[in-house]
């Protein structure tokens, strides 16, 4: 296996934009992409384009407003994880010597296809069909893990409060106002425990990332590169009641224990993370899966402040899905360009310092007894 | 709502109701009897593909839950969510999630003896009920 090695990252702000349809937002994003990485578009060998809602072709619509034609174009889809599905093909085209230069896109126009309210689902599973959306989901996961924890809705509310924090210095955030507990708390209820606050945003944004392979990054190189030092795609097994909860901590734990392997490092070697929290309760559960803790104890890293700006494992540094914002296909992308930029120091006011390793977890979708549908983890250092 | 609106009943494949009462039909696998609700096409636990229908443990036992409070459009709110767990002789449970009927979810808690009724889970573009499986409490 070669080694992989990330030339440039790109990304539109995160928003509502409902006038800019997902190739126009992608074109920006791969553009900047191409620019950061200094290198000649037509060097790109291959592109990978993670999207959910987008429609027929959509990474062919995107690129051929920037002249990238004729190159294979792979559109992917894996509900939340689609854009990070897209940096795995994109890395493992290259890891395994059949390309040397890749692009992995993510583009995602939600506004295009719904104003509000919970993402529309599938309406063949039968959950969603008698009632059950994202928010609901995550609801139930709150009310055990409270209950089972002994952790109260002031302490799911501080995740909020340190996302709205970080996402202040991030530029590119959807939310960049403080908030306090309070109003995270009496913001309306969506689905007891969670209320308007603790759920990620509607919204609409591109990123992407330029891939090459060990053997050309010393040519191509203008800038640090960020080296991939692991990077594991899974799907969600059968969940059963003998074994978990109702919560995605097996396939996250799966996933990340595989890309710790593969990079021959630990959780305690991680100096930040970008991780999937698209509510609140979210990022207790997968701090615990990740190793940052033991199960149970997510909520103890909020409470002592580790997983702030200045803490030991600063977790989500862009404001993360809960601020930063989820437009869906193209948040994986969007966590791999602040990873990037907090290694190359340019992360500006919320700059992890010191930072060299970090990892990104990106969880996608749900199914009826199955513990979700996609989950990748990559891991980068300098 | 027009006068001729009918009743819909959405999945009348997953339960079955006698004098007894309602029970789910899940799958059974003929060579391990390892129990899944659904009916899935093989069994997730051998792979044989000789699955047979199986009424569910009348009563499970309440997981978790909440209640929405803002849905997807057709889905009169609040309504109760839940996950319960059937007992039966492999896996120890099976899980199902959905709708709990009760005036007062206020007060709902994990461990509850739960059953199935049928009830209405969504309204059809004519504005008439769609109705289902539901938990109610025992």
């Amino acid at each position: 296996m070669r080694d992989v090695y990330i030339l440039g990252v790109g990304t539109t702000p995160c928003g509502r934009f409902p006038e800019k349809g997902a190739h126009i937002l992608g074109r920006e994003a791969a553009w900047a992409a191409i620019q950061d990485a200094e290198i000649n578009p037509r060097d790109i060998e291959i592109v990978f384009c993670g999207h959910v809602y987008q429609g027929m072709g959509v990474g062919q619509r995107t690129l051929k407003e920037i002249g990238l034609v004729g190159q294979p174009v792979i559109n992917v889809e894996g509900a939340c994880g689609s854009g990070t599905l897209a940096f795995w093909e994109s890395w493992r085209s290259i890891a395994y010597g059949q390309f040397d230069i890749a692009l992995a896109l993510g583009v995602e126009n939600l506004s295009k296809v719904l104003s509000g309210g919970p993402l529309p689902l599938d309406e063949e599973d039968i959950e969603v069909a008698l009632g059950m959306g994202m928010p609901a989901l995550y609801a139930m996961r709150a009310q055990r893990y409270m209950q089972e924890y002994g952790v109260t809705s002031e302490q799911l509310a501080k995740v909020v409060v340190k996302s709205r924090k970080h996402a202040a210095m991030n530029p590119i955030a959807q939310y960049r106002k403080e908030i306090t507990i309070e109003e995270v708390l009496d913001s309306p209820m969506i689905a007891d425990p969670l209320t308007r606050n603790q759920c990620c945003p509607v919204g609409d944004a591109s990123a992407a990332a330029v891939l090459c392979s060990g053997d050309l990054v010393k040519k191509l190189a203008k800038k640090q590169p960020v080296k991939v030092l692991g990077c594991v795609a899974q799907s969600g097994k059968y969940a059963s009641a003998e074994k978990l909860t109702c919560d995605p901590s097996e396939n996250v734990t799966r996933t990340s224990r595989l890309a710790y392997e593969m990079a021959g490092l630990g959780p305690e070697d991680m100096d930040l993370a970008e991780i999937h929290d698209a509510f609140s309760i979210a990022e207790m559960i997968v701090c615990e899966a990740l190793g940052f803790c033991e199960k149970g104890a997510g909520f103890r890293l909020i409470d002592e402040e580790r997983t702030s700006l200045g803490g030991d494992i600063v977790v989500n540094p862009s404001g993360g899905l809960l601020s930063r914002g989820h437009p869906v296909g193209a948040t994986g992308l969007l966590q791999t360009a602040e990873i990037v930029w907090h290694l190359r120091g340019e992360a500006g006011d919320r700059q992890v310092e010191g930072a060299n390793v970090g990892i990104i977890e990106t969880m996608g979708g749900a199914q009826p007894a199955m513990d979700g549908i996609t989950c990748v983890v990559s891991i980068l250092g300098t | 709502m027009s006068e001729d609106t009918k009743e819909e009943i959405y999945r009348p494949d997953l339960f079955v109701t006698d004098g007894s009462g309602t029970r789910l039909v899940g799958g059974c696998c003929k060579k391990c009897s390892y129990h899944t609700f659904p009916k899935y096409f093989a069994c997730p636990n051998c792979f044989s593909d000789e699955i047979e229908d199986v009424l569910l443990n009348p009563i499970g036992k309440l997981h978790a839950f909440t209640i929405v409070r803002r849905s997807m459009p057709d889905y009169p709110v609040p309504y109760g969510l839940g996950l319960v767990d059937f007992p039966t002789n492999f896996p120890s449970a099976v899980r199902v999630m959905a709708q709990i009927e009760s005036k007062d979810l206020e007060n709902l808690q994990t461990e509850t003896d739960m059953k199935i009724v049928i009830g209405a889970v969504r309204k059809n573009k004519d504005g008439g009920d769609i109705k289902s499986y539901k938990f109610a409490r025992s």
